[in-house]
């Protein structure tokens, strides 16, 4: 049975335990403020055991460690499967393995005609009901980090200077310097133009669980799970998913992989300009 | 309201009203009055729990000066809207809002409108809507298949009483063409999906969310660039025609847990989000 009927109804045995004391507390002893108090205890745990059936999660750790800052959990939650390509939950004795699976659609309405619009619809809907278990469908907008992009710009920005100063040097013909300084200008005017601004990627997934009593039961059979959406995810688009690994899995998980961090610093440079100017 | 809400309702409620039986126990005069209204702020709590919870609880955390850390590094702030995760000095601020589509996934429920022109309309205007947003974000949809059996059954249930409601609408004599044709709405809804249902197709439950983080070098720098990219969210996503509402409390919990592990069942998703249903 779950633990929440066991709390329901151990607060509400608690309430009526304080009751009855209420009820027969001698007179003689004890005031009638006395009972108010209990009475009012009593209340309490009533409440409590109503609020119990959304907010266990949070009464219980409340009650054992009364203080402001309340720990439902302080430990890493989840760790990376031994075959990378989902992640692990241990909830009580139950292991959760969750798979990601990456859709790719790359269709614009833009270019398409009125009735493959209707059709996309149609097939979205589709997608959603491709699986009888929970499968969670997701579109994600996330800041491109584009450092190493940029590394290799400016890299290829050194090159073609090099090759213009090496041909200036050996007096090559000037069509072939024209060329140089061409590559040149033109590498350049990309750079200025990536570097402007952060890039922004969209990412379709899905996400899958499954549950088992070993590591290895939970993964396998989140597997198969995946296998199904990815079967009727690529009969439904065409298109072929295909399973997150690794770090890749981060990127849907964890916010800090959503913006790199030296997007943040130079976000945060500009603000500090735009204040001062 | 589920059935186990309203076994919760009803054995806390019975406890309460059990004890007006005991009153004289209590006092006479003054005691007695106090008692009483011991007994209705009881009353009063339990019933604002079951349909107000998500204000109730904030409210609560809020005045105490409550967090919650839900896992390693993060962390869910006093107003129970947002759960900050702090790394390298920086701040991440994630936020849930609920964005329901149901008006383009369930085109047959507005017979009357031209339904097939407006679900063509949607990619088009999802993607003018996406283009005019800067910042990160993510649109999930949970979907989970359900049992063809209970489903047609719930729905039987469902229809019998909005028929037998508008039975008693038409005897009452007071009868209004407003409540008429809501609850003829209704049962048209209702109708369509036993139709879709008889004609094979699987009945499903979707649970649709956006989720997006706000960056800061402090806390609440980082929660509000999370208020300003929420709203702008709203102003971006108004072109749907849907409706948002910032996620607060238990659900915020639930669906934050979401990210590193899903429900497996259709029960886990349904006793968490009754009140969307």
């Amino acid at each position: 049975m779950d633990n929440k009927i066991f709390i329901f109804l151990g607060l509400l045995f608690a309430s009526i335990i304080v009751l009855a004391a209420a009820i027969e507390l001698p007179l003689a002893i004890f005031p009638y403020f006395a009972k108010l108090v209990l009475l009012m205890v009593a209340m309490f745990f009533v409440v409590l055991a109503f609020a119990s059936r959304y907010y266990s999660y949070l009464i219980i750790p409340m009650v054992k460690q009364r203080s402001k800052h309340i720990m439902l959990d302080k430990e890493n939650t989840y760790w990376l499967s031994a075959s990378a390509d989902s992640i692990i939950r241990k909830v009580k004795d139950t292991f959760i393995a969750t798979v990601y699976v990456t859709i790719p659609i790359y269709r614009s309405a833009t270019e398409m005609q009125p009735e493959e619009k209707l059709e996309f619809a149609n097939q979205v809907s589709r997608l959603v009901g491709i699986s009888k278990d929970p499968v969670r469908y997701s579109t994600q907008m996330y800041v491109m980090d584009k450092d190493a992009y940029l590394q290799t710009i400016r890299d290829n920005v050194n090159a073609a200077e090099n090759a213009a100063e090496e041909l200036s040097q050996r007096s090559a013909p000037a069509v072939e310097i024209e060329r140089a300084k061409g590559k040149i200008a033109m590498w350049r005017n990309m750079l200025d133009t990536i570097s402007k601004g952060t890039s922004l990627e969209l990412v379709t997934y899905a996400s899958i669980s499954a549950t088992g009593t070993k590591e290895y039961e939970a993964v396998s059979a989140v597997q198969q799970k995946a296998r199904d959406v990815i079967s009727g995810v690529s009969t439904t688009f065409g298109v072929t998913p295909t399973i997150v690994t690794g770090e890749e899995i981060l990127k849907f998980v964890e916010p800090e992989h959503m913006i790199p961090v030296t997007t943040i610093s130079a976000q945060i440079n500009k603000n500090i300009e735009e204040e001062v100017i | 309201m589920d059935s186990t809400g309203i076994i919760y309702l009803t054995f806390s409620l019975v406890i309460v009203l059990i004890t007006f039986s005991f009153l004289p126990h209590f006092g006479p005069g003054i005691y007695r009055i106090i008692a009483v209204i011991i007994l209705l702020i009881a009353v009063v709590l339990i019933l604002m729990l079951n349909w107000i919870d998500f204000i109730v609880f904030p409210a609560v955390s809020r005045m105490l000066g409550i967090t919650f850390q839900p896992m390693k590094d993060y962390k869910i702030v006093k107003s129970q809207d947002a759960i900050v995760k702090s790394v390298g000095g920086i701040h991440y601020a994630i936020g849930y809002l609920t964005a329901n589509l149901f008006a383009y996934t369930f085109k047959a429920e507005n017979p009357e409108e031209d339904v097939d022109s407006r679900i063509a309309e949607a990619p088009d205007r999802w993607e003018r809507a996406v283009s005019g947003i800067d910042f990160p974000f993510k649109f999930h949809v949970l979907s989970c298949g359900r049992d063809v059996q209970k489903a047609r059954d719930a729905l039987e249930g469902k229809r019998g009483y909005i028929e037998f409601q508008m039975a008693r609408l038409a005897q009452s004599g007071k009868q209004t063409d407003t409540a008429m044709e809501e609850l003829q709405r209704k049962q048209s809804i209702i109708q369509t999906q036993m139709d879709r249902i008889a004609q094979g197709e699987k009945p499903i439950s979707t649970i649709m969310y956006i989720e997006t983080v706000g960056v800061g070098v402090t806390e609440k720098s980082a929660l509000d660039n999370l208020a300003a990219q929420e709203a702008r969210l709203q102003v971006a996503l108004s072109s749907l025609d849907i409706q948002i509402i910032k996620i607060v409390g238990r659900e915020l919990y639930s669906i934050f847990n979401f990210n590193f592990s899903l429900p497996t069942q259709y029960n886990e998703i349904a006793s968490n989000f009754d009140m969307q249903g």
